[in-house]
């Protein structure tokens, strides 16, 4: 789809049209769900956002200037979508969030699993994880677009919505919340 | 004595961001601490690698498709229709919606009233209008700029009558709070470039926009009910909008930069 074609569907989604909604969906899915899946770190929950995140697109197309860039709006979409579930599951499920923070700091720097137990790099993955759940959802989008997606803070700002001072401090509150929870794992590669 | 770096400055720098990179890489070459630290927040960040997204198909687009197809909501129209529609749907608006119709019939009046003849300036106006080419061309970059002014207030104004009640409105007070300046500093030129009725326009938006940026970020179910009267009450995003439809049809149109004679209020 070449840019004049891709601006033609673009507008007749904007009037109504779901044939044309169903293109945009068509193109833009998996790069979507690969955003999602960062974001929220489980598949269950990626799945939920990319669609509910082409359902508010569907919605507000109105609002969707058209000289902007689709795919970046729809970008700022996701992100806020991401950052919306994990706050609800964090409202329901704050507890348990809790542990799994807790259980990534407490656990001691001699527990290195074995390789009958575990392969290494899959701890790893499992200890990252849990410190990445003890985050703040808001600390855990802006550490995401900036370590992940490679974000520069202004960036990072125009898609969660804040000023440039508050994406700068949820980017350091979680990198050093991260570092607490990792020194252990940091101890045993060292 | 020695200056040491923080760990927030030592997290800009490993991300390539920050605006004293090259000081910082001096001192990290010649202070221990400092380097020692940048290494711990290297070696944490460096451990925690981007996630493999399980792989989707190419077929995805079109099951994601299949499953939203029967729930697509309806699309909101523009946001001025959105809010005068709503209008009308709710019964607990519904003296809102007689008095906002009141405020709109004037408003239409005034568009349409004769005005003064052209070659009479209005108050404030004979400097741009003094200046030919040149006045023409600030007078147009000053109803660009309103234009774009109050279509992002809109979208302000429109989050807010959209927030859930409870909910938090820190983001749009955000915004709010850095459109109040600018708005102020239109307003004025408004008023000195004789745009009577765009000036008021920008006086009724300021009230509602200092309304939101002081009122609590967890905002109680009353007192937005309360920020949605006063905006409905005043028709504000209707005007809004028609403002903005109409400064950007002037800039657009031979001769439409000059500015508006009439100094009716738009109420």
């Amino acid at each position: 789809m070449d840019a004049t074609e891709a601006a033609a569907v673009l507008a007749r989604a904007r009037q109504g049209d779901s044939e044309a909604f169903r293109a945009l969906v068509e193109r833009h899915s998996r790069s979507v769900f690969r955003l999602a899946f960062r974001m929220t770190g489980n598949e269950q929950d990626a799945e939920d956002v990319v669609q509910e995140s082409f359902l508010r697109a569907y919605r507000q197309l109105g609002r969707f200037e058209s000289r902007a860039n689709f795919g970046t709006w729809l970008y700022r979409i996701v992100a806020n979508c991401s950052v919306d579930l994990m706050r609800s599951k964090q409202a329901r499920h704050d507890q348990v969030r809790g542990d799994s923070l807790d259980e990534a700091v407490e656990l001691p720097a001699t527990d290195t699993p074995g390789p009958e137990r575990m392969a290494h790099s899959a701890e790893i993955e499992r200890r990252v994880q849990a410190a990445l759940n003890g985050l703040s959802p808001l600390e855990r989008a802006a550490f995401t677009l900036r370590h992940y997606e490679g974000r520069s803070i202004d960036e990072i700002g125009t898609t969660l919505g804040l000023g440039t001072s508050a994406a700068k401090h949820s980017v350091f509150r979680a990198v050093r919340k991260l570092r607490v929870a990792l020194a252990p794992l940091r101890s045993q590669e060292s | 004595m020695t200056h040491h770096y923080s760990e927030d400055d030592l997290t800009l720098y490993y991300y390539g961001e920050g605006r004293r990179r090259a000081s910082i890489e001096r001192h990290l070459g010649s202070c221990a601490a400092c380097a020692s630290l940048y290494r711990e927040i290297a070696g944490t960040l460096a451990i925690i690698a981007a996630p493999e997204a399980p792989e989707r198909g190419d077929q995805y687009g079109l099951e994601v498709w299949q499953r939203i197809r029967h729930k697509l909501p309806e699309q909101e129209g523009p946001a001025w229709a959105r809010h005068w529609a709503g209008l009308f749907r709710h019964d607990r608006f519904a003296f809102a919606a007689a008095a906002a119709m009141l405020v709109l019939l004037a408003f239409v009046a005034g568009r349409v009233w004769p005005r003064q003849p052209v070659g009479t300036p209005a108050p404030g106006t004979a400097q741009i209008a003094g200046g030919g080419a040149g006045a023409d061309v600030g007078h147009r970059i000053l109803l660009t700029s309103v234009a774009d002014h109050l279509d992002r207030s809109e979208r302000v104004l429109t989050d807010i009558m959209n927030a859930p009640a409870r909910g938090d409105i820190s983001s749009a007070q955000r915004w709010a709070d850095d459109l109040l300046d600018t708005s102020r500093l239109y307003r004025q030129d408004a008023m000195e470039a004789g745009e009577q009725s765009v000036a008021a326009v920008l006086d009724e938006l300021e009230r509602s926009l200092l309304e939101i940026v002081n009122s609590p970020s967890k905002i109680s179910t009353a007192d937005l009910e309360q920020i949605r009267r006063r905006i409905d009450a005043a028709a504000l995003l209707f005007k809004v909008r028609v403002m903005s439809d109409e400064l950007r049809q002037r800039e657009s149109s031979p001769g439409g930069a000059l500015p508006r004679t009439s100094t009716r209020k738009t109420t």
